[in-house]
């Protein structure tokens, strides 16, 4: 269902549902945790999966509640070391926590419901009515760099074998370590950057190309009105 | 020069560091040529096809493509003149397969429909197209280089560059790169293939070329070079070394 939508739409919903977290209650949290929910569960998408993937993320959200809760002044609910939790600190800590979470949640609902080429094609779309902004170069360019990255590590895995192999793991100073791994890598990268260009050249590529295509499923408007209640609801409640 | 699909006029090529990579290279090609461009490792055969493409523009001399002057009509040679690269990872330019043939296309202006229609064609043509939504980083071999040369087929070029084709491939891989190729050749394709292991095309072939420091040393029928390919540091073919003539590779 949300696989169908147009990636434009989807980028819309994604916007503005985030925005409008910014500023939603604890209350209004819990009820869009329940439709993501939903969402999660219509898509087929494991929420276990979900949450495992982003552990270290959940490890940085609990930094930020720990932070808040100590940081914020109030009524002091217990203390060791000079250190307070209050509760207003524990409150104000939970919701800031609660919403990045939700935020997180929403962008991987989008990406795991988007092929990364149409967001590129999504982000060229809106860049179009920018000025000075070079959209279809830069739609290039991220087609470029998620095709390369899967070389890039292909090459850094070789490097750093080709050195294990010559007992290069003997070295100990982590800083040299790394050193003898960039360059080779950087000058590896260069290398085949400057192949691309040939390749992309012989290719006939120019600025000028052919418009991505937009396969809108027709439930657009349906989705982005419910997705504008939806925020509205979140920052009013 | 009207029935030559490539002119070559005493060309001349010095790289920046005053290394010089093509000495005086004078050659006709005519339609529907298989040529085999043979020589050791550094004898120039890179350098000179990237030149049939317009990648390198030589210092002196001039080369015409369908009879007009490369180095004045860049696009149009790159549209007649197909060329897939030695190493298959890195000329990868889309995201996924769709997308990687569909860019050369996209470089043209091509309209959408015609381009989903022509995409579509040509991965079913090479037994790709079920693979078109996937990674091209996480295909293998034979089917990278494969995509590799969808990804220029869709441009309907009249001469088809290849610069190794073999190199990395498994027996199987070797096969399936082999007949799209020969398929190529049948369906009025020129055909231009830079190797140093001559055993696998060299039954396919129509001329020979034999290369050695940026020169043309021999130019030939596959049976009269044949004998003369280990002085230039090509491996002679087993079949023709035990005087059992030229053995097609593909059984
Ligand atoms: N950009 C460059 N600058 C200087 N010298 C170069 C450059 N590119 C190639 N050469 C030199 O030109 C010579 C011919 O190179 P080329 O790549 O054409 O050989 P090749 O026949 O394709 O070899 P291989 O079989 O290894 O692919 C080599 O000696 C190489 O060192
Ligand atoms: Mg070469």
């Amino acid at each position: 269902m949300l696989h169908l939508l147009d990636v434009r739409c989807k980028f819309l919903m994604m916007c503005l549902v985030s925005m409008s977290m910014l500023s939603a209650q604890v209350f209004a949290c819990f009820f869009y945790f329940l439709v993501l929910l939903f969402f999660f569960k219509k898509t087929g998408l494991n929420i276990f999966a979900t949450l495992n993937s982003i552990k270290y993320f959940i490890l940085f959200l609990f930094f930020i509640f720990a932070a808040r809760a100590l940081a914020l002044k109030g009524d002091s609910l217990f203390s060791f070391y000079g250190l307070s939790v209050t509760k207003q600190g524990l409150n104000d800590g939970f919701l800031v926590a609660f919403r990045f979470f939700l935020v997180m949640l929403t962008g991987l609902l989008f990406s795991s419901t988007t092929k990364p080429s149409s967001v590129k094609s999504a982000v060229q779309w809106f860049l179009k009515p920018v000025p000075f902004v070079p959209e279809k170069r830069v739609a290039v360019m991220i087609s470029l760099s998620l095709s390369f990255m899967p070389v890039i590590l292909k090459q850094a895995k070789e490097v750093s074998e080709a050195q294990k192999a010559r007992c290069g793991d003997l070295q100990k100073n982590p800083i040299k370590r790394i050193i003898r791994l960039v360059l080779p890598l950087l000058k590896k990268t260069f290398l085949s950057a400057d192949y691309l260009v040939l390749a992309m050249e012989s290719r006939c590529y120019s600025d000028d190309r052919t418009d991505p295509e937009f396969t809108p499923s027709g439930k657009e408007f349906f989705f982005f009105a419910g997705s504008v209640v939806l925020s509205l609801s979140l920052v009013c409640l | 020069m009207t029935k030559n699909i490539i002119d070559i006029n005493a060309i001349c090529h010095t790289f920046a560091d005053g290394y010089i990579g093509l000495k005086n290279i004078s050659v006709s090609i005519s339609k529907g040529e298989f040529i085999i461009l043979a020589g050791k490792n550094g004898s120039g055969k890179t350098t000179f096809l990237r030149h049939l493409n317009g990648l390198l523009l030589p210092d002196s001399g001039v080369i015409f493509v369908k009879g007009l002057d490369v180095s004045k009509h860049l696009v149009q040679t790159r549209k007649t003149v197909g060329m897939v690269f030695q190493d298959a990872d890195t000329q990868i330019v889309g995201d996924t397969v769709f997308d990687e043939v569909a860019f050369g296309l996209e470089n043209l202006k091509v309209k959408r429909a015609e381009i989903n229609k022509k995409v579509t064609l040509i991965l079913e043509d090479l037994n790709l197209f079920h693979l078109k939504d996937r990674s091209p980083s996480t295909l293998s071999g034979g089917e990278k280089r494969k995509l590799a040369i969808a990804g220029i087929l869709v441009m309907d070029p009249e001469v088809i560059v290849f610069d190794e084709p073999f190199s990395n491939l498994d027996y199987p891989g070797t096969i399936q790169v082999l007949s799209t190729i020969i398929d190529l050749n049948r369906s009025g394709h020129t055909i231009i293939i830079a190797t140093h292991d001559v055993e696998t095309v060299i039954c396919e072939a129509t001329r020979i070329i034999m290369m050695e420091d940026g020169q043309i040393k021999k130019d030939g029928t596959p049976d009269c070079i044949v004998k003369h390919l280990e002085s230039f540091g090509v491996r002679q073919p087993c079949s023709s070394k035990f005087g059992m003539g030229l053995q097609p590779w593909l059984s």
